[in-house]
Formats: structure tokens, C-alpha cells, sequence
């Protein structure tokens, strides 16, 4: 595997030449908010040990709204325009692996039954650079979803903290080494050193719960009381499905800029919210909090799964800690788990 | 707040379900160190698992109009005095009828700004610092011993004399791009226990008056119409901010609004049961014409 060494000198002057070549340079923000864009003179620091920001990068990909024509009305009909969006070729850096495997996940719903030029456009112009993630707390689960810390799953190249205190970045994909190419005068080449041989970092979270287990009894307990249990303390707000890498529901909505002119936007929605059913009618399938807490569930853990044949969850705690009413998506699977055995 | 109190909780809770007072006593149940969640508890096995502590954030007022309205009957609430303020205004409001909740208060030495963390002079929510109700102005039982938190800076007041001391093209730009972070996720709502409207506005879609897009424009529509809302009716638990994945800074909204109310109506909101809401009732004495 090719390998570079980077001091932070070297990574400054990286980000520095990537910003003055026009390239957008996002990364995990200070103030743990998001992945906001690098200034060409921003301190850099890649922390593999810092706790995950409370919204993902799938934002980047997938905002949270975003018009895709425009209309206007003329001669008794309507005129539409195009509006894709204008991409500019971007760098995630130090994107955690429970981020970087979303793009895989989001590019199965995204390219289905129908190719999403929008999403599609900004995966192609990003080069994913992740990072070996050494953070741990009660909330992560990764590894029961089919990843791990140091998964190379989404990204092109990878960044592993070696104990030097420099980090070595892998070349793991073949954009990767195209990209990394103009910039490699930046870095050592060759051997960099040790990886960092600290326990923490490089020991798997254990497994939690099977998530094939989880799946089977989903299936068979559409009905099941225990759907009200678990969900009784939720208030249905979305901060859970908007803090998910994965979530990825939306609704489309006509928006009026002047009269008889406007654009069709697509927003982000989640299905717990009362109105993402609501018919016309005024019936609402899942007019429950418990129906839409088992949609969530059930997506995410069952029907996701048996479609495309992995979990739509990366395990990485986020909807878990940021929930106002503690509800704890991984202490749920465990639980149904134990209800599967 | 202390380990007495939890026995005390937890001794009332069993009580109050054994002799039928209540179906249900709504509190704050453990959830490791530092951490609560709120809990239903039923039967005397989930009333063991009640606590208090300085990390009983939630404001748990907010399922008396939400998750339990179709419960019927009385139902015990364990509540700070910054909880009780709210159940008072939702009582002022015809929300709630007195009989219907069993209030067992919280005598309050503070809350943690968030979850997981221990009790320091750092950690303290900025709310506490002068909280006029360590001692709920509403309860059946008292828990705990009031005692004050640790000293805190007046960080959020130093943050409102800088906004007020902005231009007003200063102060728009500065909450527009505030609000520009909303992701309408609606958390602020959903926690919030005056937000009880069974259909909120942003969500009534014919016409649909706020525009649901994420967008600079319609975030501060919803955003200032939700503020708006709540002028004179906020108790200042700042559950919104908490709430907010974006980390806007709610708490300045929520404050100013409560400055307002009391400079220009002398009111405080969710102190007295009695006195009739501010935006519910009108005084002919009011310095503006139209209203006499």
C-alpha cells in the first residue's frame, strides 16, 4: 500500500495549496457543529481522538435544501429551467469512517431506480481523505453494523496517527492516488513510521448486537406492543434523522419567489414528523408516534437491509447523543436483539 | 440535590401509584453517570429507577400536553421550579386543569448545561445563575434542599448588552446567519411545553404560510414567528437550545423575551396560577390606545 508522511507543517501547506487551487476543503469543525469549509489559513488539526460533530457530512452531498428547477409561468403554461447545482471539486478531510461509509450507503437509495444527478455530481467531485477514528463512548457501535475504526470503506485516502505524532496517509482508491499526485512534493514518501500502537486507538468497540437477528424479528412484529414501549419518551422532533449520515428522506415542495415564478425545492423531511404521511385526504397511515418510531426502526434495520443488503446505520452514536430524551437507537437494537434469541 | 432527594422521589412515587392517586408519575430516570432520561414509571419496579440529580435537564411539563394527553386521569410530574413555571403558564392557558397533576416539586440547586457532565462552576447552565424559583411557586410535595448552584458568569446577559448594543442592520445580519445554520428539525418545538398547538403553523400547508425549505428567508420566518409566539409566555428553560443540533443561541431570544414582558407589563411569566396570561388578557390602563 502506498503510503505518505505528514507533519502539520506539511498538512497546512497541503490545505493551504488545495484552498489556492479553488478546491473546497471541508472538515470536522472546531466547535463540533459539523464539517465546515477550511480557510486557506485555518489551523488544521486532525484529532482522531475528538468526540464526532453533532451533524454529519452528508449535508456536503445531500443538503438540507436545495432547488432543482426553476418555474415560471408564460403564454398559459409554464417554462421550467434546469438548475443543477454548480460542484466544486472538494476535499473532506479527516472524515471518521462511520461518515465516509454514508456515501456508499446514501448512493444505493441515490441511484436505485433512478440516477441522481445532484448527489451524484458532488460524490464525483469529492476526494473523501479519512482518518483512523480513536473516540470512544457508550453511543458508538460500528462494528455491530458491519464497520470499524479504521474502515477504508468511502474514502480515497486514509490518515493514520502515527506515535511520532506526524500521520501516515494511505493511498486506498485510485482517485485517490490520481488526486494525491500533484500534491505528493508536500509529503514524505516511503515508509512513514510506525502506526500510533495505542491500545484505544486501534482496539475494536465490541460488537453489540447481531444485526441479522434484528432484521428477523423486525419482519415478524409489525404489531408488537413493544413498539409503544420504546417509543414513549419520543417528542418526534428530527434531530435524530438530520444528525444521521444515512437518513436521506425528503420532501418536495413548490416554492413562489414572485408571483406566477418560483423554484421546486427538495428539503430534507423524516418520518417523524406527523405530516411526512399525512394524505391529501387528511388520513394519515401513520397518524401514531409509536407507527412512525417503528418506520424508523424498521428503515433503517429491516427494510434498508433486505433491499440492498447492508444496514442504513454506520453505528456512529450520533442521533443517540444528541436526542433530548436520551432515546438510545443502539441500546434498542440490543434489546430487540435479545428478543430475536 | 441529592441522593436523600432520590429516595424521596422515589418513596412518593411508589406511594402515589399504590394508592391510585396517579396512573402514572412522569420523572427523570438514571441513565449512568451524569446522565438522566426521562422515564414513565407505572408500577414500583420503574419508580425505583427515578432520580434527581444536577443532570434532570429535560423539562418533563412538555408530555403533559404531548405523549399523555389522552391518558386521562391524574398524573404525577417531578418538576424543577424552572419546570413548574411552564406548567403554571399552561394552566394559565387552559392547558392543564389543576386537579389533573400531582406535582411533586423539585427544591432545585441547579442543572448541567448538558448531559454527561459533573456539577462545576463551569458546567452550571447559564439559566441558573439567577433563577427565581429554586424552590418551585407550585407543588403537592417537596423533594430536596434548596441550596445555590455554583457562581457562574453572567455570560448571557454580557452576550444580550452586546447584541442591544448593535446597530439594527448589525443585530438582522447577526441572527440571520444565526438562523441560516436551521435545519428545521423542529427540536425546539417538539421539547418546548408551550409550543402545544395541535397544528403548528409552519405545519398548515394550504396555503403554507412559512416556507418549509431550510433557506435563509424561511429560517428566519420560522424562527422569528416561533419567538413571537412565546413573547410573555416563555419561562426561560432554555429546553430549545439545548435541543438545537445547529447550536443557536436560543437562550438570548428566549431572554430578551422575558426582559420585555417585564419592562413593559411588569410580568413574569409562570409565577402565579391566578394571574391571567399577558397575551390572553388586556388592562385598560395599557399606554397603547387601540386596546381601551
Amino acid at each position: 500500500m502506498n503510503e505518505y508522511r505528514i507533519t502539520q507543517e506539511s498538512l497546512q501547506a497541503f490545505v493551504a495549496a488545495l484552498v489556492a487551487d479553488g478546491l473546497t476543503v471541508l472538515a470536522e469543525a472546531a466547535d463540533g457543529s459539523g464539517y465546515a469549509r477550511l480557510a486557506a489559513d485555518d489551523r488544521v488539526a486532525i484529532d482522531p481522538s475528538r468526540a464526532p460533530s453533532r451533524l454529519s457530512m452528508k449535508e456536503h452531498f445531500f443538503p438540507k435544501s436545495e432547488a432543482l428547477f426553476e418555474y415560471r409561468r408564460e403564454d398559459g403554461g409554464f417554462v421550467l429551467v434546469d438548475r443543477l447545482p454548480e460542484v466544486r471539486p472538494t476535499v473532506i478531510l479527516g472524515a471518521r469512517p462511520c461518515d465516509a461509509a454514508s456515501i456508499g450507503i446514501l448512493s444505493k437509495v441515490f441511484n436505485w431506480d433512478y440516477r441522481d444527478e445532484f448527489f451524484n455530481r458532488r460524490v464525483d467531485a469529492t476526494i473523501v481523505i479519512g482518518m483512523l477514528c480513536a473516540y470512544r463512548d457508550e453511543h458508538c457501535f460500528c462494528t455491530s453494523v458491519g464497520g470499524a475504526p479504521d474502515s477504508i470503506a468511502g474514502s480515497d485516502l486514509f490518515l493514520v496517527p502515527l506515535n511520532d505524532g506526524a500521520l501516515g496517509m494511505r493511498v486506498v482508491s485510485d482517485d485517490g492516488e490520481r488526486f494525491v499526485t500533484a500534491y505528493a512534493h508536500l509529503f514524505e514518501w516511503g515508509a512513514p513510521g510506525d502506526p500510533l500502537q495505542v491500545d484505544e486507538a486501534l482496539t475494536l468497540p465490541s460488537v453489540r448486537f447481531d444485526a441479522e437477528k434484528v432484521r428477523g424479528w423486525i419482519e415478524g412484529h409489525f404489531d408488537d406492543p413493544y413498539w409503544s414501549a420504546a417509543s414513549e419518551t419520543c417528542l418526534g422532533c428530527a434531530r435524530c434523522a438530520f444528525a444521521c449520515p444515512v437518513c436521506h428522506c425528503f420532501d418536495i415542495v413548490d416554492e413562489d419567489r414572485t408571483y406566477g415564478s418560483g423554484e421546486r425545492m427538495r428539503n430534507w423531511d423524516a418520518c417523524q414528523f406527523g405530516m411526512f404521511t399525512k394524505h391529501a385526504s387528511g388520513h394519515n397511515p401513520r397518524a401514531a408516534r409509536a407507527q412512525r418510531y417503528r418506520q424508523r426502526i424498521s428503515h433503517k434495520f429491516a427494510y434498508y437491509p433486505s433491499r440492498f443488503g447492508e444496514v442504513l446505520c454506520t453505528g456512529c452514536g450520533r442521533c443517540t447523543r444528541g436526542c433530548p430524551v436520551g432515546i438510545d437507537i443502539g441500546a434498542i437494537a440490543v434489546e430487540i436483539g435479545g428478543m430475536a434469541s | 440535590m441529592t441522593e436523600s432527594a432520590t429516595n424521596d422521589i422515589r418513596a412518593a412515587a411508589r406511594r402515589l401509584l399504590a394508592d391510585g392517586t396517579v396512573s402514572v408519575v412522569i420523572g427523570y430516570g438514571d441513565a449512568g453517570p451524569n446522565r438522566t432520561v426521562p422515564i414513565f414509571a407505572r408500577t414500583a419496579a420503574q419508580a425505583d429507577r427515578l432520580v434527581v440529580s444536577h443532570s434532570a435537564l429535560n423539562n418533563l411539563t412538555v408530555y403533559l400536553t404531548r405523549a399523555l394527553r389522552p391518558v386521562g386521569g391524574r398524573i404525577a410530574i417531578v418538576a424543577k421550579g424552572c419546570d413548574v413555571r411552564a406548567l403554571v403558564m399552561l394552566m394559565s392557558e387552559s392547558q392543564i386543569a389543576r386537579e389533573d397533576v400531582y406535582v411533586i416539586g423539585v427544591a432545585c440547586a441547579g442543572v448541567t448545561t448538558s448531559m454527561g457532565q459533573p456539577m462545576s462552576a463551569e458546567t452550571v447552565a447559564a439559566k441558573c445563575r439567577d433563577c427565581i424559583v429554586r424552590t418551585p411557586p407550585l407543588y403537592d410535595e417537596l423533594v430536596g434542599v434548596q441550596c445555590e448552584p455554583p457562581a457562574t458568569s453572567d455570560v448571557l446577559d454580557r452576550r444580550i448588552a452586546e447584541i442591544e448594543a448593535m446597530s439594527a442592520h448589525e443585530r438582522f445580519d447577526y441572527w440571520a446567519a444565526e438562523l441560516e445554520l436551521c435545519t428545521r428539525c423542529y427540536a425546539c418545538r417538539q421539547v418546548c411545553p408551550l409550543c402545544y398547538c395541535t397544528q403548528c403553523i409552519v405545519d398548515r400547508s394550504v396555503p403554507q404560510w412559512i416556507e418549509t425549505s431550510a433557506s435563509p428567508r424561511a429560517n428566519l420566518s420560522w424562527n422569528l414567528t416561533r419567538a413571537f409566539h412565546l413573547a410573555g409566555r416563555c419561562v426561560g428553560c432554555n429546553e430549545c437550545e439545548r435541543a438545537c443540533p445547529a447550536g443557536i443561541p436560543l437562550s438570548l431570544l428566549n431572554r430578551q423575551l422575558a426582559a420585555t414582558a417585564l419592562r413593559e407589563f411588569g410580568y413574569v411569566p409562570g409565577i402565579d396560577p391566578a394571574a391571567p396570561a399577558l397575551v390572553g388578557s388586556y388592562d385598560l390602563a395599557d399606554r397603547e390606545e387601540y386596546i381601551r
